[in-house]
C-alpha cells in the first residue's frame, strides 16, 4: 500500500494506488476535479481513502475559509464501490458520494455555516439532514441518485411519518439555505 | 422436468450478479477490529441497530441479502419437494407429507420473497443493487433429501430467524411500521420450516443413527458458513446474534445452540486472522 499521492490539477489522492480494492487514483481525481468544477470550486482537495475498511463513512474538512483553503475529503472505500462487484470501483456511486461531501464543504466556506460542527460531531439526525440537503442538489446538478434512498435514511433519524416526509422535501428541493435553516427545515 | 439444479444454472435476469463464498473471503477489507485497544478507543458496536452511524445503508444490504436468501431458499425447497421419489424416507426417497410440507415452504418463500422486493423498493433499493451470494442454495444441492433438511431447513432457515429477529428489532426501534410488522411475520413462517426440519430428521432417521448423524455433521459445516466470517455472534463485533429463544420454539436443543455459538466465535477468530495475514502480505497496518 502506497502513501503518495496522485494529482490531477488541484486534486491530490492517497493512496496513489490500491492493494485492497481494484480502484485507480487517477479515477477519483479525475471524477473530483470534475465535481469541482460542476460546484464552482477551485479549491485545492485532498481525497484520502481507508481501503481498509468495506464500509462507507465520508467526512470533509477545510484549513481555512477562503477559495484557497485546502479541502480534505475522507472516504471509506464502500463509498466507491460497486455493489454488485465488491472491491471494485462504481463512477456513478464515488459520484455521489465524493459529490454530497464537496457540497458539504462549499456550504461551509459560507459564513452562515459557520456555526455547523466538524463533521464528526455532527449529530446523527444533523448528519441525515445536512446529506438530504446535499444530496437534492446534486441530483438537480444531473447527479445520479436515488431519491427512496435518501428518504428512507432521513425517516431512519427523524420518524416515519408525513410531517417527516414533507420536511424532506423541502430539504431535497432547497438551495442557497443557511445551516440554522437546515437544522430548522428538518426540525420543523 | 429436470433433477438435482447445479448452482451455476439458477435463473436470474441482467439485474443480478452473482459471487460465492470463496469470492467474498478473498476481500481483505474488513470493518473489525483488529487490536485489542482500538476496540475500546473506537467503541462502537457492529450491532446493527439504527445508532449505526452507517445503519440505513447497513439494513439495505441486509435486506437485500434477505431478499435473494428468500429466492435461494424458494428455489431449495422446491428442488426437494421435485427431486427424489416418494417413498418411505429410505435409501433417496422421501415420504409424501415431507414432499407436502417443501410444497408449502415453497409457497411461503414466494411470499418472502414478494415481501422483501416491496420493502428493498421502500428502503430505497433496486433489486440486484448487491452482489447475490449463492452460498444458500449450495447447502440445497446435497444428494441426500435428510442432508438438504439438516442444510437447508435447519441451517439456512436457522440463519434466517437471527436476521429476522435483528431486522424485526431494527424497525421497532427505528419506528419503521413495515419493517417491523413484515419481519414478524416471516419470522413466524420461518420457526415453522426449521421446526419441520427438525421433525423430519428425526423421523425419517429415527431408525438410522448414522445417517443422523451425518446429517447433523453436515449441518454444522453449513451453520459454521453462515457465520459468515463472524457477522452472526454474541461479540460486539457481530451485526447480528443467535436468536435463542426463537431457535428453541423452533426444535433446536440448548447443546445445539451452545454449539452453533460456538463455531460463530471459531468463524470470527479465523476471519480476523485471515485478514491480519493479508494486511501482513499487502504491508499494510491495521487501522489505528
Amino acid at each position: 500500500m502506497s502513501d503518495t499521492t496522485t494529482e490531477t490539477p488541484n486534486v491530490t489522492v492517497s493512496p496513489a494506488e490500491f492493494s485492497f480494492v481494484k480502484y485507480e487514483a487517477d479515477e477519483i481525481a479525475t471524477i473530483v476535479a470534475e465535481l469541482a468544477a460542476m460546484l464552482g470550486m477551485s479549491n485545492p482537495i485532498h481525497v484520502i481513502v481507508d481501503e481498509t475498511t468495506p464500509l462507507a463513512k465520508l467526512s470533509e474538512e477545510l484549513d481555512g475559509s477562503s477559495s484557497g483553503a485546502t479541502v480534505t475529503l475522507h472516504a471509506e472505500s464502500g463509498a466507491l464501490e460497486d455493489r454488485k462487484h465488491p472491491m471494485s470501483f462504481s463512477p456513478e456511486n464515488a459520484r455521489e458520494s465524493l459529490g454530497r461531501i464537496l457540497l458539504r464543504s462549499r456550504d461551509r466556506l459560507r459564513p452562515d455555516f459557520a456555526d455547523a460542527p466538524c463533521d464528526l460531531d455532527l449529530t446523527l439526525a444533523e448528519n441525515a439532514a445536512w446529506d438530504t440537503y446535499c444530496v437534492g442538489r446534486l441530483a438537480r446538478l444531473g447527479v445520479t441518485t436515488n431519491q427512496q434512498r435518501w428518504r428512507y435514511n432521513h425517516r431512519n433519524r427523524f420518524g416515519f411519518g408525513d410531517r417527516v416526509d414533507t420536511a424532506f422535501d423541502a430539504l431535497w428541493g432547497a438551495d442557497e439555505l443557511s445551516w440554522p435553516e437546515v437544522v430548522a427545515t428538518a426540525s420543523a | 422436468m429436470r433433477q438435482f439444479f447445479p448452482v451455476e444454472d439458477l435463473a436470474r435476469d441482467e439485474r443480478f450478479v452473482q459471487t460465492n463464498m470463496a469470492e467474498r473471503m478473498k476481500d481483505g477489507r474488513t470493518a473489525l477490529e483488529l487490536k485489542e485497544s482500538s476496540a475500546k478507543s473506537r467503541g462502537a458496536s457492529k450491532r446493527l441497530t439504527p445508532d449505526r452511524h452507517d445503519a440505513s445503508d447497513a439494513a439495505r444490504g441486509l435486506m437485500h441479502g434477505i431478499m435473494v436468501g428468500e429466492i435461494q431458499a424458494l428455489e431449495g425447497a422446491g428442488r426437494t419437494a421435485h427431486d427424489f421419489a416418494t417413498g418411505d424416507g429410505t435409501s433417496d426417497t422421501v415420504p409424501f407429507e415431507l414432499k407436502l410440507d417443501m410444497a408449502r415452504q415453497a409457497w411461503d418463500e414466494a411470499r418472502h420473497v414478494e415481501i422483501s422486493a416491496k420493502l428493498s423498493d421502500w428502503m430505497g433499493t433496486e433489486l440486484g443493487e448487491f452482489a447475490e451470494n449463492t452460498v444458500l442454495f449450495e447447502a440445497a444441492c446435497s444428494n441426500d433429501p435428510i442432508l438438504r433438511l439438516a442444510g437447508v431447513n435447519r441451517a439456512l432457515e436457522g440463519l434466517a430467524i437471527d436476521v429476522f429477529t435483528q431486522m424485526k428489532e431494527f424497525g421497532d426501534i427505528a419506528g419503521d411500521p413495515y419493517l417491523e410488522f413484515c419481519e414478524d411475520w416471516m419470522l413466524a413462517d420461518e420457526v415453522t420450516h426449521v421446526k419441520m426440519g427438525s421433525d423430519w430428521l428425526r423421523k425419517v432417521t429415527a431408525n438410522d443413527p448414522d445417517r443422523r448423524s451425518k446429517a447433523l455433521e453436515f449441518q454444522q459445516v453449513v451453520d459454521k458458513l453462515f457465520s459468515f466470517g463472524g457477522a452472526r455472534g454474541e461479540s460486539e463485533e457481530s451485526s447480528f446474534s443467535l436468536a435463542t429463544r426463537f431457535r428453541e420454539l423452533a426444535g433446536f436443543t440448548d447443546d445445539e445452540v451452545k454449539t452453533i455459538s460456538e463455531m460463530d466465535a471459531e468463524a470470527l477468530a479465523e476471519r480476523r486472522a485471515q485478514v491480519l495475514a493479508y494486511r501482513e502480505k499487502v504491508g499494510a497496518d491495521a487501522p489505528a
